[in-house]
């Protein structure tokens, strides 16, 4: 089995996130596969619908749970399109895990923040349950996340899970004009609703993944608070196709974004060219 | 000989290629063939001339020895696609009711043989293997590399777009190969120097002359590889070194910016050039619940090549794109890997239509680098005129 050839996976379960994002979750058919299949937060996978292709995301479940996998995803593109068709039953092919993870074992002891926007929640809600999966080596945990509107909040069970327990801050915003009448959260883009947070930034790392806009704008909010560049993360979510530093796709300057990272601090950010 | 060389005349030379076929070995080397056979071709002028018979040069499977063209042209394209093919197969898919059957391609191929090619040519796929193998193995590309020999061809230098001296290549190098034929008079020595290339003497020693004197042998050739030498250097010296980290911390200079005012982003440079390896993969349907997946060429001077489905394109013009073509084989493949994404063969800067001359670009980017005041002196903008009065009526 040659490094491009996929594993098959069943689609065990099929969740609407909003009109027009889902997420599946999938077990290998192969039960050494299933068995032996580990992977660290922050990695990704090549999922492909056969006759539509391949598509990158990263892996939305935490390593915490084994058995499965999930990917979160909006229907933008072909291949998307396509795995918006797919029901419970069906086979999918997967590739991976690649790349590079979240540091999550250095950061014990500390306070973890996450800031996420839009369908950018998918990789840091991954980190988030890897983190409440071990809950007491961590500090406090605190979690801002926006979206356009209400609709467009994705996780939205598990957005009321996290604001039910004790051991986790949690703030929902959504663009002014996005909000419903019962809607209670904040109403404003994240990164203001960021700087009004103000999380304590002494002994605490942030997790931020959004759109370019949303990771542009939260940088010198996160600065402003302390936060220093090395203890600020993010995943690059370049185009990729082969996921194992061949292809040639994902390359900014002299980073292989699918070997070197999806996942970067700030300060290794700001050393890249501005090409991503 | 006892040093490895051994004289083979132009007639054995093409007995040897005629009894690997016979022994149903692939022979791939340099063959003329018909520049209109192609559709596109049969709407340039000179194929529509009468009594106008262009041939090009390609490397191509042998059907018979006969077709063994030594004549140290260049082939249009590289031996690239006998190694990374334009497309392959990755895997096969086939649906059967609500399960799918996943069919494997073949890792292992026939050993096969190259005969007669270009020292740049060979020397590509050894910059290739680094990329292929710095991580996950391409197990496609290196049953390819195990399954061929390849003999080379010392080459006279064609032209001068020719560079190869000024990326640490060489007209009469083996890199990347497993030997080398020299010309001389009345036929050539050959010099086996891998494993491979000893396996290939060692086969057909019937065709081969140990008995010439060393000494005659190895000076004749001497005399044509310090020509050919001086001809290529003569064509751009560069400083590699410098180049690449002139590259690395001046990605914003306006020279590295503007150098692809000339380039529309066709990409031909891409296909005909040796070390460009950038695949795409696609999924082709070859019929109801069946179909292959493949990868295919692509080109980082594609908008489309780093466009994501929500319209976001990190690199969304031509300049951007044609940096990091420059980027990628003079600044970023050389810091990863040590070796340059590029053996100076010139078929870019030939195939282009549009005049993005390599050699010029390099030059300017070496004095950019090796001595920045005169750089800045040759960039310095002449005074602008005085604007016009604006005309009024």
């Amino acid at each position: 089995m040659n490094i491009y050839q996929p594993q098959l996976a069943t689609v065990t379960e099929v969740i609407d996130e909003t009109s027009d994002t889902r997420t599946l979750r999938l077990e290998f058919q192969d039960e050494a596969v299933r068995e032996s299949f580990t992977f660290k937060a922050g990695q990704f996978g090549e999922y492909s619908v056969f006759g539509a292709g391949e598509s990158t995301f990263c892996i939305a479940s935490p390593p915490t749970r084994a058995g499965f996998i999930e990917c979160s995803f909006k229907a933008v593109g072909k291949v998307t399109a396509a795995l918006r068709e797919v029901n419970v039953g069906d086979i999918v092919g997967f590739r991976g895990p690649y790349g590079n993870s979240f540091p999550v074992d250095d950061w014990k002891g500390k306070d973890i923040v996450f800031v996420a926007g839009g369908i950018g929640l998918a990789p840091v809600r991954c980190v988030i349950w890897n983190v409440l999966d071990r809950r007491d080596e961590f500090g406090d945990v605190t979690i801002v996340y926006g979206a356009r509107s209400v609709e467009d909040l994705v996780y939205k069970r598990e957005l009321e899970e996290w604001a039910s327990r004790d051991d986790v801050r949690i703030v929902t915003t959504v663009d002014p004009g996005g909000e419903t009448k019962d809607w209670t959260g904040e109403v404003g883009y994240v990164t203001p609703v960021v700087e009004k947070t103000a999380p304590a930034a002494a002994n605490a790392v942030a997790v931020l993944c959004g759109p370019p806009i949303v990771v542009k704008l939260t940088l010198p909010v996160l600065d402003k608070l302390g936060f220093a560049d090395e203890a600020i993360f993010t995943t690059l979510e370049n185009r990729m196709k082969c996921g194992l530093g061949k292809c040639g796709r994902c390359n900014i300057g002299p980073v292989y974004v699918c070997k070197d990272g999806p996942v970067f601090t700030a300060a290794q950010l700001k050393e890249l060219p501005a090409e991503f | 000989m006892s040093d490895g060389r051994f004289f083979i005349s132009e007639s054995d030379l093409r007995a040897l290629a005629a009894d690997l076929l016979g022994a149903g070995t692939e022979v791939i080397a340099p063959v003329a063939v018909d520049a209109c056979a192609s559709p596109a071709a049969m709407a340039s002028s000179a194929c529509m001339r009468p009594g106008m018979e262009p041939e090009d040069l390609e490397y191509r499977a042998l059907t018979d020895a006969s077709q063994l063209d030594l004549g140290r042209g260049l082939p249009i394209l590289s031996l690239k696609g006998y190694f990374l093919p334009e497309h392959e197969a990755l895997c096969r898919w086939k649906q059967k009711g609500t399960t799918i059957e996943i069919e494997a391609v073949p890792t292992e191929f026939a050993p096969r043989v190259v005969l007669a090619a270009k020292p740049c040519d060979s020397a590509a796929l050894a910059v290739v293997d680094e990329v292929m193998n710095w991580d996950y193995q391409d197990e496609l590309w290196n049953g390819r590399r195990a399954a061929t020999t390849i003999i080379n061809l010392a080459c006279p230098v064609i032209d001068e777009s020719c560079f190869c001296t000024a990326v640490g290549a060489a007209p009469d190098a083996t890199t990347g190969a497993d030997g080398l034929l020299m010309p001389v008079k009345d036929g050539y020595v050959l010099e086996a120097t891998t494993e491979k290339g000893r396996a290939l003497v060692e086969a057909h020693k019937a065709r081969l002359v140990g008995s010439v004197p060393a000494e005659t042998l190895g000076r004749q050739a001497a005399d044509e590889r310090s020509a050919a030498s001086a001809r290529v250097a003569g064509n751009l010296e560069i400083d590699a070194g410098s180049v690449r980290d002139w590259i690395d911390t001046h990605f914003e200079d306006p020279l590295l910016a503007s150098l692809a005012i000339r380039c529309n982003g066709c990409g031909a440079c891409s296909s005909v050039c040796p070390t460009c390896h950038c695949f795409d993969i696609v999924d082709e349907e070859e019929g109801v619940g069946r179909g292959t997946r493949r990868r295919c060429w692509d080109t980082c001077q594609s908008p489309t090549f780093t466009l994501h489905a929500s319209g976001h394109n990190p690199r969304d013009d031509q300049n951007a794109r044609y940096r990091q073509r420059i980027n990628h084989k003079f600044a970023i493949y050389p810091l990863r890997f040590g070796e340059v994404l590029c053996t100076g063969c010139g078929r870019c800067t030939r195939v282009c239509h549009a005049g993005q001359d390599l050699v010029e670009i390099l030059q300017a980017i070496d004095i950019a680098a090796r001595r920045p005041d005169e750089a800045e002196a040759a960039a310095a903008p002449e005074p602008a005129p005085a604007a016009p009065e604006p005309v009024t009526s």
